[in-house]
């Protein structure tokens, strides 16, 4: 019985010990660590999908705002299969009036998804059965080799070698800046998206990227859970346009709501400013939208304004953190910007 | 199944569980039946499946047969034949086709044979080599045969041995294989600081040699000068730490199990003759070799009868060397030829060693007149030292041609050490060749590490000496040892060379 009662204190010693060196060598964090971030059930928009989604939305503005608060369960080019298991995952935490889905990578080839895309999204989950069924999907849709799987269901097989990389700064926990939101204050000119592009004409989409929206759409109603599709406003190349177009009339047909900002024309994103490269908005186009989307939110959500609570402090805070980093770049108060 | 992978931790873990879960009657069906999951992962076909069932068949017929029948011999000479066939089909056809190739140019001809691709199971050198040393003891009256074949199948197959040995006999191994074993704490508590100890071995010091190494040798004409002589220097560590950190793996599964197997390895470089390192690496290879084919060698009619007229010709004293030579030379290529299908085996691993070991005896007298006439002392410790670098510096000569892969790859291995700069050394040019500056700085403090436990070893059991510590002590050095494993360690996506040198014996 001794013997046991040691061994058990040398695995749970063992397990403390593993637990915080891999909190240091895993320091990419992503968007869906500010999630993670967040009290629980304190969130009233989840915001799901690849890059788009936190490049584009300013979490901390809309809070500004109209007072709600909007979580991230993004990270970059998310294989669309994982949007099922990122929502899962988020409801563990968190009870939000809605989840906002981007569509964006609907349109991908599951041949063409890179490790890095489907680790990003897999590392940044923590580890539960919801990981490992994410894990299996993602890995048969991408046609992974099955002795590659193991290395995805224990991430330290691939992040233990990052030994040489830790300094000082690896021993700080750092925050994610802006509740998630990307900011990018690099700005370039991007070919005009041709206006006839967005007509209705429609493409049928391969056979497993249709298997899982179908899948979502099956998810979401026996859950019961509130979604808002959304197509984000950037440039799409013709026949991901038909793809997405034939995406949101099987949306539409099973009666969920889709908003496609490319066919939004008081939007008024400009090709040519408000873009940091041709997928992604800057500050300056995510500012338009922030200001467009929270308020369409706001007007068609029964959502909460949290504004002059004290458990929302760090709403304020991660704002003006925003606003300073904007003054250090522009030189111009950030309020300036808005009241254009 | 590679032994430092985490699939092979489950598959002892579930292999384990099981074993002492169950009735210790069945225990070694249980050992028995992962063995063959084990021998077939992965390579189950017909192919396979036939050759392990013709070894065991023939085994196991040939032992009754040779007990029973007034034909012993005979039967002897019949397993040992079909056995050696099948190793030799399956092992060695590559190795005469380019002896026929070489014939044929040497002939004019243009025809070639082409090589052929066998697919062998895992450890077929082993368990050939064991199936027949157990048909010879059988044939000896050392042991009498085992008459339920699916034990002999759990002997031929015992799946810990499979990857890398060490050599077994029967009547050593026959009360642990078969016996009943109770779960025991300590025993599992040594049995896994020494499949710990195997891992650092491995995946710390031996992947991260490989590095270096495999730059070096892939690209002759690159890497020269310290490059080339610091490839050459590593290259037996390398084997020792690849080789000797899956025997701890191995030998660790088994304490755990409550088997009993003999030992591989002792400080191999601390000796002091090429003779004493042989003694003391690969331990049970040598010693197999030595009972069924020096011996029995060297007391042969044909032997006896060279020793005779080579008595008459050259007197007593060299006369009664010849056939001891000649029987060393021989079994020094079959050890040579044992390590795989390629000449470079064959002359470094072979021909090479019995050059150094034939001149260390020859020499001796020699040199012992020569340092007592120059008054240089040889019971003091900086002789000894000259002596075991010396000895190291042998072996990784003989170990060019092991690791090369062709002649010509060890001769411009050779001058490529002639072309040096001392540059290399100093402007950080070294660090280009697979190892980058914190590698190198890893890999000098787990070699040092592997020093002081090598020298801790020469008195007494290094588990016991931390055993005897106390428990902060201990646990500290227990996780040290696991973390510079996970995070030290070469494995996962990052890294792709999990081969085991010795696995392709």
């Amino acid at each position: 019985m001794k013997n046991f009662i040691k061994t058990g204190i040398f695995l749970i010693i063992f397990l403390i010990m593993f637990h915080y060196l891999f909190s240091i060598l895993w320091l990419s964090r992503t968007p869906i660590s500010s999630f993670y971030d967040e009290p629980d059930d304190s969130l009233d928009v989840v915001y799901v999908g690849a890059s788009n989604a936190y490049a584009h939305f300013n979490a901390p503005l809309a809070y500004n705002l109209y007072g709600f608060t909007t979580g991230f369960m993004s990270t970059d080019s998310v294989p669309f299969t994982l949007i099922k298991y990122l929502i899962k995952e988020a409801k563990k935490y968190q009870n939000p009036k809605l989840y906002v889905v981007d569509i964006a990578t609907l349109i991908y080839d599951y041949d063409g998804i890179e490790e890095g895309a489907i680790r990003k999204s897999i590392d940044s989950m923590k580890f539960s059965l919801n990981r490992i069924d994410a894990i299996n999907d993602v890995l048969k849709a991408t046609n992974t080799k099955k002795e590659e799987c193991i290395n995805y269901y224990f991430s330290f097989l691939k992040y233990h070698n990052k030994w040489n990389e830790i300094d000082y700064s690896s021993y700080q926990n750092p925050v994610y800046l802006y509740k998630g939101y990307f900011f990018s204050s690099y700005t370039i000119a991007v070919e005009k998206q041709k206006e006839y592009i967005w007509n209705d004409d429609v493409v049928k989409l391969p056979k497993k990227n249709y298997n899982d929206l179908i899948k979502l759409i099956e998810y979401i109603k026996d859950e019961d859970t509130q979604v808002l599709f959304v197509i984000p406003k950037r440039f799409f190349n013709e026949n991901d346009v038909k793809m997405l177009n034939y995406a949101t009339n099987i949306i539409e047909e099973s009666g969920l709501q889709l908003i496609n900002f490319n066919k939004l024309n008081d939007l008024d994103i400009d090709f040519s400013h408000d873009f940091y490269n041709y997928a992604h908005l800057n500050i300056f186009g995510a500012t338009k939208y922030t200001l467009y989307f929270s308020k369409y939110l706001n007007d068609n959500y029964d959502l909460i304004d949290h504004r002059g609570d004290k458990k929302y402090n760090s709403w304020n805070d991660e704002y003006e953190r925003f606003k300073k980093s904007f003054y250090n770049y522009f030189k111009y108060d950030f309020d300036e910007l808005l009241s254009k | 199944m590679v032994l430092t992978t985490l699939i092979f931790a489950i598959f002892c873990i579930i292999t384990l569980l099981i074993y002492f879960v169950v009735p210790k009657k069945i225990q070694w069906i249980i050992l028995f039946v992962s063995s063959f999951i084990f021998l077939f992962y992965n390579n189950l076909t017909i192919g396979t499946i036939c050759q392990a069932v013709t070894i065991l068949l023939t085994t196991y017929f040939s032992s009754i047969l040779i007990e029973k029948s007034n034909h012993k011999k005979r039967y002897l000479l019949l397993g040992i034949g079909i056995i050696l066939g099948l190793l030799i089909y399956l092992k060695y056809t590559n190795l005469f086709l380019v002896s026929f190739n070489h014939i044929l140019g040497m002939l004019h001809s243009s025809f070639r044979f082409s090589f052929v691709k066998r697919n062998s199971l895992i450890g077929v050198s082993y368990y050939s080599l064991i199936m027949i040393s157990y048909l010879i003891d059988i044939y000896r009256g050392a042991i009498k045969p085992q008459k339920n074949i699916f034990k002999l199948g759990l002997f031929m197959s015992y799946f810990p041995i499979l990857t890398s040995g060490p050599f077994i006999r029967y009547k050593d191994i026959e009360s642990d294989l078969y016996g009943r074993h109770k779960f025991n704490y300590e025993r599992m508590r040594s049995g896994l600081i020494r499949i710990l100890w195997g891992l650092f071995k491995i995946l710390v010091i031996s992947e991260r040699l490989g590095y270096f190494i495999d730059t070096v040798w892939g690209n002759l004409e690159v890497y020269s000068g310290a490059f080339s002589i610091i490839a050459i220097l590593f290259f037996p560590l390398q084997l020792y730490t690849n080789f000797s950190g899956s025997i701890d793996i191995i030998m660790g599964i088994s304490e755990i199990i409550g088997i009993n197997l003999p030992e591989n390895f002792n400080t191999p470089f601390f000796s002091k003759t090429v003779t004493e390192l042989w003694r003391r690496w690969h331990i049970t290879l040598g010693a197999w070799l030595k009972d069924y084919i020096f011996y029995p060698l060297q007391k042969s009619d044909f032997m006896q009868k060279i020793g005779k007229i080579c008595k008459n010709k050259f007197g007593k004293k060299i006369g009664k060397k010849i056939p001891l030579y000649l029987s060393m030379l021989l079994m020094w290529i079959l050890i040579g030829a044992w390590h795989g299908g390629l000449y470079t085996f064959i002359i470094g691993s072979g021909i090479l060693q019995f050059i150094f070991i034939f001149l260390e005896d020859t020499l001796q007298p020699i040199s012992k007149k020569i340092n007592k006439k120059l008054g240089i002392k040889e019971d003091v410790f900086s002789y000894k030292l000259y002596q075991i670098v010396r000895t190291y510096l042998l072996f990784s000569f003989a170990m060019i041609f092991f690791r090369a892969g062709s002649v010509s790859n060890a001769i411009s291995m050779i001058t490529n050490v002639f072309k040096f700069k001392f540059s290399v050394l100093s402007d950080g040019v070294i660090y280009m060749a697979g190892l980058d500056r914190s590698n190198f700085k890893v890999l000098i403090i787990s070699l040092f590490i592997l020093f002081v436990v090598q020298l801790l070893k020469r008195s007494g059991s290094v588990r016991e000496k931390l055993f005897n510590q106390n428990i902060v002590f201990r646990w500290a050095i227990i996780y040290i040892l696991i973390f510079s494993i996970i995070i030290f360690g070469c494995y996962g996506p990052g890294y792709d060379s999990t081969t085991f040198i010795y696995r392709q014996f």
